[in-house]
């Protein structure tokens, strides 16, 4: 682009400065002693528009690898600048599109006696999925308000499923992989008193729920199966009882 | 006169169009960035058959944290390095850091023990003669003050010189 702008600009200039030495009218006007101080004056002039037009080129130049540099800093800069403030309901979880308005993917996975439960089976109860994992100080802290609050509108109709999501890709007949995961979720679910249904294996749900990069992900259904608002990470137990309202269709 | 300008118009107009093309760029997700990162050494010289201190630096993301080597809840994972079996190259011993306290926001009585920014493993290792390429490993689970990412476990490349 620079180089055709430079290449017309020349070519124009020495189209103007041929004609000014061609042009017969132009050499009967300079047909005085100022003749010869004429030529002096136009290449003056020529230069310094030459001048003036590759100033702004190198201006052009300067300014866009500055801009260049500002803007990689600020990719690396938020790039690296990993707040993971929680998203507000309805945002867009990392790593996967927003399922807010849209129906809640329907799973089947199994508690930890090995019964399959699915989601169809809730149908036409308001309900929050609770993704949580043992490893996760947040999700740890979130649970007493979970038991709290299915205790609160449980008698109401609404029901939490907390579905454990370890993060560790075990494969299907990595039997002691499992075992040692059960373990693990069943401690959990004694020593926080979670009297509500919790499976396992939510991590074969990674794709259907928006990817369910970072824990503890929340998400509130309707008695429709639709999906009202999604949490990514812990915000507050009003919050939470908040969305629940949503979910139950009060306090719209 | 009008060609200069006009040459002026076109020329910021040329600039701002890059602008434009290169914030237009997809943001990468930063749950999908890896929370450490191993700084150095790359290649180490040691005396062969005799244990010799080497010392690993690691750099963990802003505004991320990982559990300390010794946590101080049962449930969290803590952060351990190792080395493969068999490399040429046997761990005698691995010193972490000690953690440092943290609390989340929405917890303030619970301190956790944490690394964040830069720290180091002081290894004592012992190599066999010759050039081992060691792919070793670090595992460990990073958080911020609202979440957590699943455990990681990276791989720690480090050329081995055993003279």
């Amino acid at each position: 682009m620079v180089t055709l702008l430079s290449f017309a600009l020349c070519w124009s200039l020495c189209r103007m400065n041929d004609r000014s030495m061609t042009s017969p009218t132009h050499s009967r006007f300079y047909n005085t002693n100022e003749r010869s101080k004429a030529p002096v004056k136009r290449n003056t002039i020529v230069i310094g528009i030459t001048l003036l037009v590759l100033a702004t080129f190198a201006w052009a130049g300067w300014a866009n690898w500055m801009y260049r540099k500002q803007a990689a800093e600020r990719a690396l800069a938020s790039a690296s600048h990993a707040d993971l403030v929680p998203s507000a309901p309805g945002d867009v979880p990392a790593g996967g599109s927003s399922l807010t308005g849209k129906p809640a993917p329907d799973f089947t996975l199994e508690d930890l006696s090995g019964n399959k439960v699915s989601l169809s089976s809730y149908k036409g109860k308001p309900l929050l999925i609770n993704f949580w994992a043992t490893w996760c100080g947040p999700c740890k802290l979130e649970t007493p308000w979970l038991v709290e609050l299915q205790n609160q509108y449980g008698p109401k109709g609404f029901q939490i499923i907390g579905i454990s999501a370890e993060g560790d890709d075990l494969k299907p007949d990595d039997k002691e992989g499992w075992a040692h995961d059960k373990a693990a979720i069943a401690k959990f679910v004694k020593e926080e008193h979670m009297q509500y249904p919790v499976l396992i294996n939510g991590d074969s749900l990674a794709a259907p729920y928006g990817g369910l990069d970072a824990m503890p992900t929340s998400v509130y259904v309707d008695k429709d199966g639709k999906v009202v608002a999604m949490q990514l990470g812990i915000s507050s137990k009003d919050d939470m009882e908040e969305h629940i309202r949503k979910a139950m269709g009060e306090g719209q | 006169m009008l060609a200069v300008a006009a040459l002026l118009v076109i020329s910021s107009a040329a600039v701002f169009c890059q602008e434009d093309s290169l914030s237009g760029s997809p943001r990468q997700s930063i749950l999908k960035l890896q929370a450490v990162e191993y700084l150095y050494p790359e290649q180490v010289s040691v005396p062969a058959g005799k244990t010799s201190p080497v010392t690993l630096h690691f750099r963990i993301r802003d505004n991320l944290h990982i559990n300390s080597n010794k946590p101080r809840a049962e449930y969290l994972i803590p952060t351990v390095f190792s080395l493969p079996e068999n490399s040429g190259v046997k761990l005698v011993n691995a010193a972490y850091p000690a953690g440092t306290d943290f609390t989340l926001p929405a917890d303030p009585d619970q301190k956790l023990s944490v690394y964040t920014g830069d720290f180091a493993i002081q290894t004592k290792i012992v190599s066999t003669p010759g050039n081992h390429l060691v792919e070793a490993k670090l595992r460990y689970q990073a958080c911020d003050q609202t979440q957590c990412l699943p455990p990681k476990t990276i791989t720690v490349p480090i050329d081995v010189i055993g003279k």
